[in-house]
C-alpha cells in the first residue's frame, strides 16, 4: 500500500517536472506570438518556423555545417541573434508592405511565409531528423540535477526553466522600463496616435520582431536539446501549440502567454500520462477551448471594444 | 525513284526507335522524406539488379528501365503514384511499396487496374489477403511479431514488456501479433502506448512506464522516432532493454550511443548468406560505396522476380500475375540472395527472420538466432 502511494506520488511529481519544462518552452514561443499581435494585431504564423530555424542554425553552427564549428555557448548566442535578425527580415520582406492592407492579407502572407520557410529548411537540411552529437554539447546536461527516489530532474530541465524565467523577466523589464518598451506599449494602444507623437512605428515593430523571434529561437534550441531532435516540421506543431497558449492566456498579454504556456504544457503531459497518450494533444486543446468558452478574451485578455 | 531514297532513312529511324525502347519497371518507395534512407536501399537494390540484367542482354534484348515513384511513405502520395503507374499501358508490373500504409493505399488501385505488384518490404498481414494482384517477398508481421515474442522470452528471459507503437498499419499489426504470442509465452505486457509519426516528445509516456519497471520496451515503428524514444528513456534514467522489428533496421541507430544493445528482427543478414550474398555485397559496395541494408537485398530479389515474370509472360498484366501465382512451391521457387521465394495462395511467402544487435556503433548478428 505504502509503496503504491509512493510510486503514485513519484509518478505525479515526475510528470509535474516534465509538464513545467514543456510549459516553459511553450511560454517562450507564445510570448513571440503575443508581442507581435499586441503591437500590429497580426498573428505571425511563421513564428513557429523561426523557432525551427533557431534549432537548425545552432545545430549547423555546432557541427560545422557552414564551414566553422563553434563552441556550444557561442553557437547558441549566434543562433539566437540570427533568429532575431530573421524575424526582422521576415517583417520587412513580408509584412511591412501590407501594413495598410486588410488584416486578412497579412494573415495569409504569414501562413505563406510559414510554408516557405519550412520548405526552405527541407531544401537546406533535408527531412531526416537530426540529433546533436553527444560530444559537442556540455556533458552535464543529461545528468541529474536533483533526484529523490524515482523522480529525476536533469540539468537541462533546470536550464530550460531558468532560461525561460530569466528571458521572461528581461522581457518584462524591457517592455515596462525602457524607451523602446514604452514605444511598444504606445503603439499597442493606438498606432496612429503614437506615430503622431513621433514614435517611429517601423523601428519599434522591428524591435518587437527581433525580441519575439530571439525568444522563439532560444526556445527552439532548448527543445532541440531536450528531445535531441531537429527537423523541418518541428516548428509547425510547436507553433500551433504556442498559438493556442497565447490565445488561452489572452492574446496580446505577455503574462497571459506565460501562464497559457504553462497550463498547456501541464495539460498535455498529465493528459498523456494519466488518460491516454493518443489524446495528449487533444486534451491540451480541449483545455484551451474550455477556457475560451468561459472567458472569450482569454485569461488576461483585454475586453475588445468596437472601434467606432 | 527519288521517293524511295527518301524513305530509306525514315525506315531506318523507325527501326532504331523500336530497338531503343526499354521495358519500364516502376519502383515505388519513399525516396525523400524522413524514411529516405530506407528508400535509398530500395533504389540501389533495384538499380543494381537492373544493371546486371541489362549487362547480360536485358530481357529478350530489351533493356529494363527502372522508373522511380517517390511517395514519402504517405498513403495519399502512394495512391497518386499508384494511379500514375496503373494508367501507363507500358507498365506490366510494379515493385513496391515500402511502408505498409502506403502499400495498402496503393493496393485497391492496382487491383482495379489488374496490375500485379511485388512489395519487397511491406509486412502488414492484410496485404496478401486483400488482392490477388499483390505479392511479397518478405515475411508478414504476424510471423515477425510472433517470432519477437518467442525470442524475447527464450533468449533474453524477459518477464515484463512495455510497448510503444506508432499509429500505422505496419506497427499496429506487429504489436497485435506480438501481444498474442506474448500471452502464450507467459510474457507480461504491462502497457502499450501509441504515438504519431510526427511525435518527438515521449517523456510523459516514458515516465509512466518508468514506474512500472519493465525489463524491456518493444518499439513497433520506424527508426527516426525510435532513436529519440530510446535517448529520452535513458535521459529519464531508464535502464531497461529495447528491441524492435525491421522498421528499426537503419543506420541512424548506429549514430545514437544510447541505442547500444538494441536488437531488431531483419529478413536479411549478410553473414548468414552463401557465395551469392557475398558477391552481391561486393558489387553493391563497389557501385554505391555503402553497405547494403535489407531493403536493398529484398528489392534486388523483387526486381529479379519481376524480370523473370516478364521474361516468361511478356508485358501482359494478367499473364504476369498468373506466372507469379504459379511460383507456389519450393521446387518452383525463385532462388535469390534472400533465399528461395515462393508464394502461398494469398501471394505471401514464408521466410526466416534473423536478429541483429547494435554493438559499439555497428550492427552485428545476434549470437543466438531462433528458428
Amino acid at each position: 500500500m505504502l509503496t503504491a502511494i509512493l510510486e503514485h506520488s513519484s509518478l505525479f511529481l515526475q510528470q509535474l517536472v516534465n509538464g513545467i519544462t514543456l510549459g516553459s518552452i511553450y511560454a517562450l514561443i507564445a510570448v513571440g506570438y503575443t508581442m507581435v499581435y499586441g503591437v500590429i494585431q497580426l498573428i505571425n504564423f511563421a513564428h513557429g518556423e523561426i523557432y525551427m530555424l533557431g534549432a537548425f542554425i545552432s545545430f549547423s553552427l555546432l557541427t560545422g555545417l557552414f564551414g566553422v564549428g563553434l563552441p556550444f555557448w557561442l553557437a547558441v548566442v549566434v543562433a539566437v541573434l540570427a533568429c532575431a535578425l530573421a524575424g526582422v527580415l521576415l517583417d520587412i520582406v513580408a509584412y511591412r508592405p501590407l501594413r495598410r492592407a486588410p488584416r486578412l492579407a497579412a494573415l495569409i502572407t504569414a501562413i505563406g511565409m510559414s510554408i516557405f520557410l519550412q520548405n526552405l529548411a527541407l531544401l537546406i537540411w533535408g527531412a531526416q531528423i537530426k540529433s546533436f552529437p553527444r560530444n559537442l554539447i556540455p556533458a552535464f546536461f543529461n545528468e541529474p540535477a536533483l533526484q529523490f527516489g524515482d523522480v529525476l530532474v536533469s540539468w537541462l530541465q533546470v536550464i530550460i526553466l531558468l532560461t525561460a524565467i530569466c528571458l521572461m523577466l528581461a522581457l518584462q523589464l524591457i517592455v515596462h522600463y525602457t524607451r523602446i518598451g514604452r514605444a511598444m506599449r504606445a503603439i499597442a494602444q493606438d498606432k496612429t496616435a503614437a506615430s503622431l507623437m513621433g514614435v517611429n512605428v517601423d523601428r519599434v515593430v522591428s524591435y518587437t520582431f527581433a525580441l519575439g523571434s530571439g525568444l522563439g529561437g532560444a526556445a527552439g534550441i532548448l527543445v532541440a536539446l531536450y528531445y535531441n531532435a531537429v527537423y523541418p516540421t518541428m516548428g509547425y506543431f510547436a507553433g500551433i501549440k504556442a498559438f493556442a497558449a497565447a490565445v488561452l492566456g489572452g492574446i496580446g498579454s505577455i503574462p497571459g502567454a506565460i501562464l497559457g504556456g504553462g497550463i498547456l504544457g501541464l495539460a498535455e503531459v498529465f493528459g498523456g500520462g494519466y488518460i491516454s497518450s493518443s489524446y495528449s494533444d487533444g486534451i491540451a486543446y480541449a483545455v484551451m477551448i474550455l477556457v475560451i468558452l468561459v472567458k472569450p478574451q482569454g485569461l488576461f485578455g483585454r475586453q475588445l471594444r468596437d472601434k467606432a | 525513284m527519288k521517293r524511295l531514297w527518301l524513305m530509306i532513312p525514315a525506315v531506318f529511324f523507325l527501326v532504331s526507335v523500336v530497338q531503343a525502347e526499354t521495358i519500364k519497371l516502376p519502383v515505388a518507395s519513399p525516396f525523400t522524406g524522413p524514411l529516405a534512407s530506407f528508400g535509398e536501399g530500395v533504389k540501389n537494390g533495384a538499380l543494381l539488379k537492373a544493371d546486371e540484367i541489362n549487362a547480360g542482354g536485358g530481357i529478350k534484348g530489351q533493356k529494363i528501365e527502372i522508373v522511380l515513384g517517390d511517395e514519402l511513405c504517405d498513403p495519399k502520395e502512394a495512391a497518386a503514384v499508384a494511379t500514375r503507374f496503373a494508367n501507363d499501358p507500358e507498365v506490366a508490373i510494379v515493385v513496391g511499396h515500402l511502408c505498409s500504409s502506403a502499400t495498402l493505399a496503393a493496393l485497391p488501385i492496382y487491383r482495379e487496374a489488374g496490375l500485379p505488384a511485388i512489395t519487397p518490404a511491406s509486412t502488414n498481414p492484410e496485404i496478401g489477403k486483400s488482392s490477388p494482384y499483390y505479392f511479397r517477398n518478405v515475411y508478414k508481421d504476424d510471423f515477425q511479431g510472433d517470432f519477437l515474442a518467442r525470442y524475447a522470452k527464450k533468449v533474453h528471459g524477459f518477464k515484463k514488456i512495455a510497448i510503444f507503437y506508432e499509429v500505422n498499419d505496419y506497427a499496429m499489426g506487429l504489436k497485435d501479433a506480438f501481444v498474442k504470442q506474448a500471452k502464450k509465452q507467459g510474457l507480461r505486457v504491462i502497457g502499450a502506448e501509441s504515438y504519431m509519426a510526427e511525435t518527438a516528445d515521449f517523456k510523459a509516456q516514458l515516465t509512466k512506464f518508468k514506474m512500472m519497471r519493465p525489463d524491456a520496451i518493444f518499439i513497433p515503428g520506424y527508426a527516426p522516432q525510435a532513436t529519440l524514444l530510446i535517448s529520452q528513456a535513458r535521459s529519464l534514467g531508464m535502464k531497461c532493454a529495447f528491441f524492435g522489428a525491421d522498421g528499426l533496421d537503419d543506420a541512424i541507430m548506429l549514430q545514437n550511443p544510447d541505442a547500444d544493445g538494441l536488437f531488431v528482427t531483419t529478413p536479411f543478414l549478410v553473414d548468414r548468406g552463401g557465395a551469392m550474398v557475398k558477391e552481391f555485397v561486393e558489387r553493391y559496395r563497389k557501385k554505391f560505396g555503402i553497405e547494403p541494408n535489407w531493403f536493398a537485398a529484398n528489392t534486388y530479389d523483387a526486381v529479379g522476380l519481376a524480370a523473370a515474370a516478364i521474361t516468361q509472360a511478356g508485358l501482359d498484366r494478367e499473364k504476369v500475375r498468373a506466372y507469379l501465382a504459379s511460383i507456389s512451391s519450393l521446387e518452383k521457387a525463385y532462388q535469390g540472395i534472400t533465399g528461395a521465394t515462393y508464394f502461398d495462395e494469398n501471394g505471401d511467402c514464408l521466410k526466416a527472420a534473423f536478429v541483429k544487435v547494435v554493438k559499439d556503433g555497428k550492427w552485428v548478428s545476434a549470437e543466438e538466432q531462433l528458428q
